[in-house]
């Protein structure tokens, strides 16, 4: 029997946006993609929503990246998110430089490594994930052990070297 | 699976992994905790997975979209899409529909003399003016006529006002959503709309009913990044949370919504596995979600009281507790928000001073913006909440 979407829709939503968020970068569009996900999932009604809205996001957000690349990525770049913490610039700038630079530490990752770490962040399990991208399940734990070590020394590298670039 | 042999040899990361992450199976989780409670090399590893646990997901935690409601579901309910523009460039759809109108009238004005659709242009412009805070977009407030129309692509004759008929038609066609900040002022005066299927646009006035209906070559949805689809009658709600992509405006009902965002919501299945037993709650108050911890180790069950009132039921297995030196802790991640949020949190910097109590090997510890009172109270009806 298929989950009722309803609920998955108010579960997943946020994750969803999140997931998708780290894949183009921009708020607005990740909202968008997730809410065609879910106008998709009204009209094919899957059996196991949540998933398969994951696996419909995901190769969305991979035709959207192509797209932007491009046509709209000086515009992507351009515009500042709005943040409901950080109203002070100041703040704001120090936390877009923070968002950038998890964003170019994530872009290091594989992709089956990213992957993983960002379904983990979004909720599913280790099931889940391993039916997403085809990985053992016994496989997961080490998959998310390496990604979470490199997107840490990633990040850790990014802020040396922006500590140095600054004097 | 992964492999762990008692106390024989050491655990591997992936397995330390998927323990922290609540999501080794339990007879592995037993040789794992047996093995540990020996091995001191493997708690302090341990431990050190855990500090690169909590640390990825702080990281993860700093690239998030802003929090904005999600438009309600049944919105989505259309045939293809529900396509959002941009602000700026829904704006921008908008001005250059209207000046290719205007252009378009123009010609027709030129050639025909004819008075209304001259009028039918200023008046839609002047609404435009008055709804639309350009400035705040910073777009110029002439735009180029980014497209001529044809004369010949369709009859003049329908420069005037919609026929019943052709009003009715319109309706059915598939519109552009335009919903962007300024259109939620705007969409009570007049409604924009364009179709793919005969390349029409239309703008309406509602207000005196008057409309015009000019042909307009369809790339001008196109070029704005558009797709048609059904317009869907916007409910206010929808647009006020429009109106958050350029100013962030917290809503009141999201209050709630942004406590401790961070923790993914689960089902109870995982839940049930963090936790070695039911997840526990308040008999008859709605759950509203349940959260883990980004470290995975502990359940929030959220319950609402009223629509604006939730608590928070915080879980973990009692013995937890054995390894104490948590270096990430709820407080981290939810502490900020809550605030953001105005949800008062008992307990300062630790967490700890929340009201916690006991049940079965569970310890739940209760937060929400009540009296320590009635937070005690209903803390004493918690019991786990079957399936």
């Amino acid at each position: 029997m298929p989950e009722d979407l309803a609920e998955v829709y108010r579960s997943t939503y946020r994750s969803l946006v999140r997931f998708l968020y780290r894949k183009v970068w921009d708020a607005e569009r990740a909202e968008d993609l997730a809410q065609e996900a879910f106008a998709r999932a009204l009209v094919h009604k899957p059996e196991n929503a949540r998933g398969w809205l994951f696996v419909v996001a995901a190769n969305m957000a991979r035709d959207d990246a192509r797209k932007a690349a491009r046509e709209r990525r000086h515009l992507t770049l351009l515009k500042s998110e709005p943040d409901a913490v950080h109203s002070d610039p100041e703040d704001r700038i120090d936390a877009d430089a923070k968002r950038e630079r998890v964003r170019t530490a994530l872009d290091l990752l594989t992709p089956r490594d990213r992957e993983a770490l960002l379904l983990w962040d979004a909720g599913m399990s280790y099931d889940e994930i391993a039916t997403q991208t085809g990985l053992a399940r016994g496989a997961i734990g080490t998959t998310l052990a390496r990604a979470r070590r490199r997107l840490v020394e990633a990040c850790d590298a990014g802020s040396e070297g922006q500590h140095v670039a600054r004097g | 699976m992964q492999e762990v042999r008692g106390n024989m040899s050491h655990v591997d990361d992936g397995t330390l992994h998927a323990y922290l992450d609540g999501e080794l199976a339990l007879v592995e989780r037993a040789r794992l905790e047996a093995h540990v409670a020996e091995c001191a090399a493997c708690r302090s590893r341990l431990e050190e997975e855990r500090a690169l646990i909590a640390r990825a997901s702080g990281l993860l935690g700093l690239a998030q979209p802003p929090e904005r409601a999600a438009p309600p579901l049944h919105e989505l309910r259309r045939p293809s899409v529900v396509w959002r523009l941009r602000v700026p460039v829904a704006w921008a759809a908008t001005v250059v529909l209207a000046l290719g109108l205007g252009y378009y009238a123009g010609d027709r004005t030129s050639m025909s003399a004819a008075p209304e659709p001259v009028a039918m242009y200023s008046a839609d412009s002047s609404a435009a003016r008055d709804a639309q805070p350009n400035d705040r977009l910073g777009l110029a407030t002439s735009p180029p006529r980014m497209f001529r129309t044809s004369p010949q692509s369709q009859a003049p004759a329908q420069a005037r006002p919609l026929a019943a008929a052709e009003r009715k038609q319109e309706e059915r066609q598939p519109l552009v959503v335009v919903d962007g900040a300024p259109l939620a002022s705007r969409l009570d005066t007049a409604s924009v709309g364009a179709s793919a299927a005969n390349g029409v646009v239309a703008i309406r006035n509602r207000d005196t009913g008057a409309a015009n209906v000019a042909p307009a070559p369809v790339p001008a949805a196109d070029s704005a990044s558009a797709r048609p689809t059904a317009r869907a009658a916007l409910p206010q709600r929808a647009l006020e949370e429009v109106t958050t992509s350029n100013a962030y405006v917290q809503r009141s009902d999201a209050r709630v919504a942004l406590v401790a965002t961070q923790w993914p919501i689960i089902r109870r299945g995982p839940a049930r596995q963090i936790l070695g037993a039911e997840p526990m709650g308040v008999p008859g108050l709605a759950v509203r979600n349940i959260r883990r911890s980004p470290t995975g180790e502990v359940v929030l069950v959220e319950q609402a009281i009223d629509s604006v009132t939730v608590i928070q039921l915080f879980q973990e297995r009692a013995e937890n507790d054995q390894y104490a030196s948590r270096t990430y802790s709820w407080s981290d991640s939810a502490r900020p928000r809550q605030q953001a949020g105005g949800v008062q949190v008992r307990g300062g910097t630790a967490g700890t001073e929340r009201l916690a109590r006991f049940i079965g090997g569970v310890r739940v510890e209760i937060a929400g913006p009540l009296s320590a009172d009635s937070l005690n109270r209903l803390l004493e009806q918690v019991k786990p909440i079957g399936p």
